[in-house]
Parts: C-alpha cells; structure tokens; sequence
C-alpha cells in the first residue's frame, strides 16, 4: 500500500512521455495528410508548358541584343540632339542659304545616317532573336492553349480555380507598356519568365499571350524599318549635298528614341480594383 | 305561328347569354401573370413562385428580370442565395430544366462566363468564331454587372469577372493568331 502512490506517480511519469508521443504521432499524421492534399490539388491542376527553355534563352539573347543597339544608338542620339539644338539656337530654321547653317544641317545629316547605319548593322540580330521567341511561344500557344483545351477550360485555367480570391485579381494586364527602354522590357519579360515556377498557370497564360502579341509587332515593326532604312538612307546621302535636315529626319530620330528610350509622358498606370469585400462568399449548388 | 316567332329571339338571346357566360367563367380562371408588387425580394419571390405555380411559366423570364430589379433596390450578399434557392426550386417544379437553372444562376451570380463554354478545341471551335464569343461574353458580363454588383453588391466578383473578359480576349488574340500561324 505504501508502494502505491510512488506506482502511480511513476506510471504518470511513463504516461506523460507517452502523451507526447501521441501528439507527436497526431502532429505528424496531420502533416503528412496536408502533405498528401496539398500533393493531390496540385496534381489536379493541369499544367501548361508554355514557356521551355528556348524561350527562356531567346528573351535573354533578344534582350541583350537590344542593349547592344541602345548602347550604339545612345551616344549617338545624344550627338543628334546637341547639334539640333545648336541649329536651333543659332536660328538656322528658314536659314537656308547661310554657309554656317549649312555645315551645321551637313553635320546632322552625317550623324543621322550614321544612326540608320548601326541600326541596319544590328537590326538583323535582333530580327533573329525575335523571331526564334516568337515561334517558340507561338507553339506552345497553339498546342497548349488551342488544341489541348476547350473554351471553358482556358477560362478555368486563366482564373485558376479561385473565382473569388481576390489576389488572383491583382496580377495586371501587360499589353501596351510604353514608357520603358526596349532591354528593359525584355529583361522584365526574361525575369517574369525566368520565375514563372511560382506564379500559376492563369498569368503564365497571360504572360505568353502579351509576349507573343508583343514579337508579332516587334517582328513586323523591324521588317518594315528595314526596308525604311534603305529608302531613307538614299535620301540622306542625297540631302547631304545640299544640307538640308527635313521634318522626316527629326520625326524618324524621335520614332527610335521613343522605341529604344521609352517615352515617359506615356506612362501608365495600372488601377487596381476597389476594396471588395474579403468574406467567405456565398456557393451556390448551380455554380460551375 | 305566333309562338314559334316569338321562341327564336328568346333562344338567340339564351344561347348569347350561355356563350357569354362560358366565356366569363373562362376569363376568371385564366391568370391575371401580373409581376410582383411588393418591394421585398423574399415576398416578391413567394408571389412570383405562386403565379408560376399557377399557370404563368411562360412568363419565367419577365417574372426573373422583375425580381433582379426588385433585388436591385435592396441590394446586400444574402440576394445570392435567394436567387439560387428560387431557381433550385423552379427547377424542382419542372418550370426549367437544371442545366437552364444553372445557366440563369452563373450568367449573373458567377465569374466565370457560360457564353465561353464548348466541348471542342479553341483552334477549331473558338477561334472561327472570336468575334461574336467576345460579343456574346459582353453581354454576359453585363448581366453579371447586374447580378454580382447591383444585386449582390460582389465588388470583388465582378472586378474578377471583368478582368477575365479581359484576359480572354488577350489569350484568343494570341492563340487564335496561333492557330492560323500554324495552318
């Protein structure tokens, strides 16, 4: 009888290390459930291969052959504008037959064709580059999203199976982003690419579609500037022996400036949505 | 011969007096399908199920529209649900089919868009026909402006709604131009 109370308090003893194996165990058994879940939602969730590693490499390679041009074209461009203003300040404007005005507008025109020489050197490169993403990504678009999947697929995928979460919300549209150094824009397309394993497949859908739409253009835009290059190049060689700047030789030079240095009045910004309400919302059993 | 002259104005006038009669009757049975009076989304419902109960299922769509103007004078999140059990119960009654229910429910209470649905591909199904999809999904998202915002006052609902019309448009643009790429 003495014994008992040192029995039980021993057996309280054993009990205790024995409570905390059980909760071990629960603690485990519920990791290794969410594990499991977690494991089973993602694998439901159809993945889309849109952006393989050629694609990955050619945003790379298209941006640092835009660095290239900028890097070129930049100290030229600035050469451009202080001899333009110079012209300008020496009131050269109307002053067509005055010899000093004339170098000057000579001076411009060398330059300018110097401007349209390295981008025809560089153009072809970046022709390439572009191209190559362009028909990578066009691939994938026409696989992935067009053949493997029906409208209300694409629509399931692009929100991602969370109708109501609202930081589905905030990813914003990337189309028509002016305002930015075309390297920059590759670099950012080439970051956004590059750390697509985090994002779901809703913006990396998003994200294909705004790149591809952007090499179209890009691809069009350099074909035709170009043939442009040739035409005005002609011109200019025949300006130069006259001296003359024409209006198409100021507007062309702010073309490129605003393509290759963005055009910062154009900035845009992107509004996010207002406040909603963050409660649980209320399921339907009609809802799809 | 005077009796005979005499009977037959009393029987045309007996046999107008029965017509009319049958008629009258007929008249008092048929329902009146007026809409709903009452300013009260739970009262309005409980008239409109008794009306469409009793005769006036062709005017399903009068008697939804009136209800989702009603809702829209007192709109809050619980509108949802009110919605959804009328329409659960219009499809108990036979008055539609589900898949109708369902289409009614998710072109004004959900994100995802019912004009946007098919069982083919988008290369071959969608892409033929981009314009008017995008045309039919703005529309739609119009009646959700209705149904989410005014209605249910789903804020968030409707600014997702509206981002992925957005979104669609962009990805066929891209895809659809794929596609013919790929011809």
């Amino acid at each position: 009888m003495r014994n008992a109370p040192q029995r039980s308090q021993a057996a309280d003893q054993k009990r205790v290390p024995r409570r905390a194996l059980y909760y071990a165990c629960l603690a485990l058994l519920f990791i290794g459930f969410a594990a499991v879940a977690t494991q089973d939602a993602l694998a439901n969730t159809p993945t889309i291969r849109l952006f393989p590693t050629t694609v990955v490499e050619d945003l790379k390679q298209t941006g640092n052959v835009a660095r290239d041009m900028e890097t070129g074209l930049q100290e030229i461009i600035g050469r451009l504008d202080q001899q333009q203003e110079l012209y300008q300040e020496s009131k050269c404007d109307g002053a067509d037959n005055d010899s000093g005005c004339q170098r000057l507008a000579r001076q411009i025109g060398a330059t300018y064709l110097e401007m349209l020489t390295v981008m025809d050197e560089r153009l072809p490169d970046m022709e390439h580059t572009v191209n190559n993403t362009r028909r990578s990504l066009e691939k994938g678009l026409r696989n992935e999203l067009g053949k493997k999947m029906t409208p209300w697929t694409l629509q399931e995928t692009l929100i991602g199976g969370k109708a109501d979460n609202p930081a589905a919300a905030s990813a914003p549209t990337l189309r028509g982003r002016s305002g930015m150094r075309l390297s920059e824009r590759f670099s950012q397309y080439y970051q956004l690419v590059a750390t697509s394993g985090a994002k779901g497949d809703q913006s990396l859908a998003v994200l294909a579609s705004d790149i591809y739409l952007d090499m179209e253009e890009t691809s069009t835009l350099i074909q035709r500037t170009r043939q442009e290059i040739a035409r005005a190049t002609l011109m200019e060689q025949l300006n130069q022996s006259f001296g003359i700047i024409t209006p198409e030789m100021i507007e062309v030079v702010g073309g490129v400036k605003s393509i290759l240095f963005g055009d910062l009045e154009s900035t845009a910004l992107v509004a996010g949505p207002p406040p909603g309400s963050v409660e649980q919302a209320y399921r339907s059993p009609l809802e799809q | 011969m005077n009796k005979q002259t005499l009977k037959k104005p009393f029987l045309l006038v007996a046999g107008l007096l029965v017509t009319s009669g049958i008629f009258a009757a007929c008249a008092s049975n048929a329902p009146s399908c007026a809409g709903p009076q009452s300013k009260n989304l739970a009262s309005a419902i409980n008239t409109s199920q008794t009306s469409l109960a009793t005769g006036c299922q062709a005017h399903f769509d009068r008697y939804f529209d009136d209800l989702l103007t009603i809702a829209e004078g007192d709109p809050k999140p619980e509108n949802k649900r009110a919605f959804s059990e009328f329409l659960v119960w219009s499809s108990d009654q036979g008055l539609l089919s589900n898949r109708q229910a369902e289409d009614y429910y998710n072109r004004y209470f959900n994100v995802k868009f019912m004009s946007m649905k098919g069982d083919y591909n988008n290369c071959s199904h969608t892409c033929p026909n981009k314009q008017r999809v995008l045309f039919n999904m703005e529309r739609e998202l119009s009646d959700k402006e209705r149904g989410l915002l005014k209605v249910s006052l789903d804020n968030a609902g409707y600014n997702r709604a509206d981002q992925l019309y957005q979104e669609v448009e962009l990805v066929l643009e891209a895809t659809c131009t794929a596609c013919s790429a790929g011809r």
